[in-house]
């Protein structure tokens, strides 16, 4: 029998200790860890690689969805949550199953057998359909990425621009650098079109950064931002970054 | 003509049709005219008209009739002949004019009526939105509450069994309040503690209360469960979204005349959107903006990771 690893992730105590009570029953269950924020359940996936999640939506900082999209696919996910209104979405993300609380420990039984059934199985999913599809048009507040363990919120009113780098974008915040692995065009649709323009096939960028536009070849302008940085832009960047100018 | 025989004849005949065309009055009850067809509608106010205006002229013409026997008034008789078609045109148009003029007067009143109506309407529509408001709790409180019991009836039963008692007394003075024009400050800030203490099992030492209330306001009259959403709105969309949590600041003071409460709390200025803390905030300050027609206000201030809400009502003497 082999065993199923599980992290435990809720912001309440009462409710982590319950599930712990719950799944003591079942021998095949083994804890790995218990997690009372998002942040930590990113950590704890990244470093103890577990097979399931039990995963509280309403947490502090971190949602549970935002969760899900720093860990992409590598494990699977149990929702346990108050709230009957994320049910679509949990769906949507591939969500073994979706508890409501308050749950009893059969309902649990069962939700624990679908994800044996599905880890027998192994069927992987791939990451970035997912992320996009739980999306479905909302624009994002803020860009999460993921470094090893540790995570890193980004308001999008911090980001200056954003450019690709082969299989990776790169966001640049306050002179920092952060690469996400994703493709630019992606990072386009998730970010409001009125702050963020595509100048270039490479960048995007913040046109509250914007310090003026530079002619410097036939058909071709340069972007220089506040901080001097000298970006391309193309000759259709250049017409839509006009457009949102005006 | 003397301006005498003038007078004489029609001074009176003024004052008769003054009266049939006041009783159009009547007529016009009679027949609406919205519900009755255009046909009869004319045909009747025709018909009335002509009769009117030929009794009338009738007895205008007993009247010239009777002076016309006085020597002074010799000869009336024939010159009121004379006048008879203008009389009779004049009859007939004085008695459509009263008729038009009785149907914009009920016209009138039935708008009036029907305004008062419908500003009536939306006072009710109003009670009943509020109480609604009032009775509202939030399910999603029950389910985590009862999630938390749950956990708890093994692990510590004597902790489950205070939550059950904890949550029916936070129900029940739900319910209790809901109903009553105006309760004691002290009852709506008891009803507030058991939310915390509630709250508190949940969420454990990321939830901090203090509170400073002056002695003098305990029994200050204020509107049930107008303190409990913004309590609610600290809890959920403050503390409860941060990592440590934080202290959630509740504080009464009596301001001459005027009730101030004072509720502060430290929220996640980086966090996903405060969704719905809004809406709490708007259906209080309507409420306010209903019981105290201006006289009670909700300030809400927001620094960088604070947020701050101030009610002042009015408040007599005690």
């Amino acid at each position: 029998m082999t065993m199923l690893k599980v992290v435990i992730v809720d912001d309440e105590e009462p409710a982590r200790k319950l599930l712990r009570e719950y799944l003591s029953a079942d021998v095949d269950i083994q804890i790995v860890a218990e997690c009372a924020n998002g942040f930590e359940a990113v950590k704890a996936v990244t470093d103890l690689k577990p097979d399931l999640l039990l995963l509280d939506i309403q947490m502090p900082r971190l949602d549970g969805f935002e969760v899900l999209e720093l860990i992409g696919r590598e494990v699977d996910v149990i929702f346990v949550t108050a709230y009957d209104k994320y049910a679509l979405r949990a769906f949507e993300v591939h969500a073994v199953d979706y508890l409501l609380k308050p749950f009893s420990s059969d309902r649990l039984c069962e939700a624990l057998d679908h994800a044996r059934k599905r880890l027998a199985a192994r069927e992987q999913l791939p990451v970035r359909d997912l992320a996009a599809s739980a999306r479905s048009g909302a624009k994002v507040e803020r860009v999460l990425i993921r470094d090893g363990s540790n995570v890193h919120v980004i308001p999008v009113s911090k980001l200056d621009y954003v450019e690709a780098q082969d299989d990776y974008v790169c966001f640049r915040s306050e002179g920092k650098r952060y690469l996400k692995q994703q493709t630019l065009g992606e990072v386009e649709t998730a970010l409001d079109p009125s702050q963020f323009v595509r100048i270039h096939r490479s960048y995007i960028l913040n046109v509250d950064r914007l310090a003026r536009l530079e002619l410097y070849a036939k058909d071709s302008h340069a972007a220089i931002l506040r901080d001097g940085t000298r970006l391309p832009v193309s000759r259709s960047g250049y017409a839509r970054l006009t457009a949102i100018l005006q | 003509m003397a301006w005498t025989e003038a007078a004489a004849i029609a001074f009176p005949m003024c004052l008769l049709y003054a009266f049939v065309c006041m009783a159009s009055w009547y007529l016009c009850r009679a027949i609406p005219l919205r519900e009755t067809e255009i046909l009869r509608l004319a045909g009747t106010h025709a018909t009335a008209a002509l009769l009117c205006s030929g009794m009338w002229l009738v007895i205008g013409q007993a009247l010239a009739v009777l002076l016309d026997a006085t020597p002074y008034f010799e000869g009336i008789d024939e010159r009121y002949l004379s006048l008879l078609p203008t009389l009779f045109l004049s009859g007939i148009l004085l008695f459509l004019l009263a008729v038009s003029f009785n149907y914009l007067l009920i016209m009138l009143e039935a708008s009036r009526r029907s305004e008062t109506r419908a500003l009536e309407l939306q006072v009710q529509a109003r009670e009943a939105e509020l109480k609604v408001l009032r009775a509202q709790i939030d399910p999603h409180f029950l389910f985590n509450s009862l999630n938390s019991i749950s956990a708890l009836v093994m692990a510590d039963p004597a902790a489950a069994r205070r939550m059950c008692l904890l949550l029916a007394d936070f129900l029940r003075g739900c319910l209790k309040l809901g109903s009553e024009a105006t309760i004691p400050l002290i009852e709506e800030l008891r009803l507030a503690e058991h939310y915390l203490e509630i709250e508190k099992v949940r969420l454990g030492s990321r939830l901090i209360v203090q509170r400073e209330m002056d002695p003098e306001c305990e029994n200050c009259p204020v509107p049930p469960l107008i303190i409990q959403p913004l309590v609610e709105n600290a809890v959920l969309h403050g503390v409860a979204r941060l990592l440590d949590g934080g202290t959630v600041r509740i504080e009464a003071r009596r301001n001459g005349a005027f009730l101030n409460i004072v509720l502060e709390n430290p929220f996640e200025p980086e966090g996903s959107s405060r969704n719905g803390a809004g809406l709490g905030l708007k259906n209080v300050k309507m409420r306010l903006a209903n019981l105290f027609d201006g006289k009670a206000r909700l300030d809400v201030e927001q620094t960088d990771a604070r947020f701050r809400v101030e009610l002042q009502l009015p408040c007599g003497r005690p």
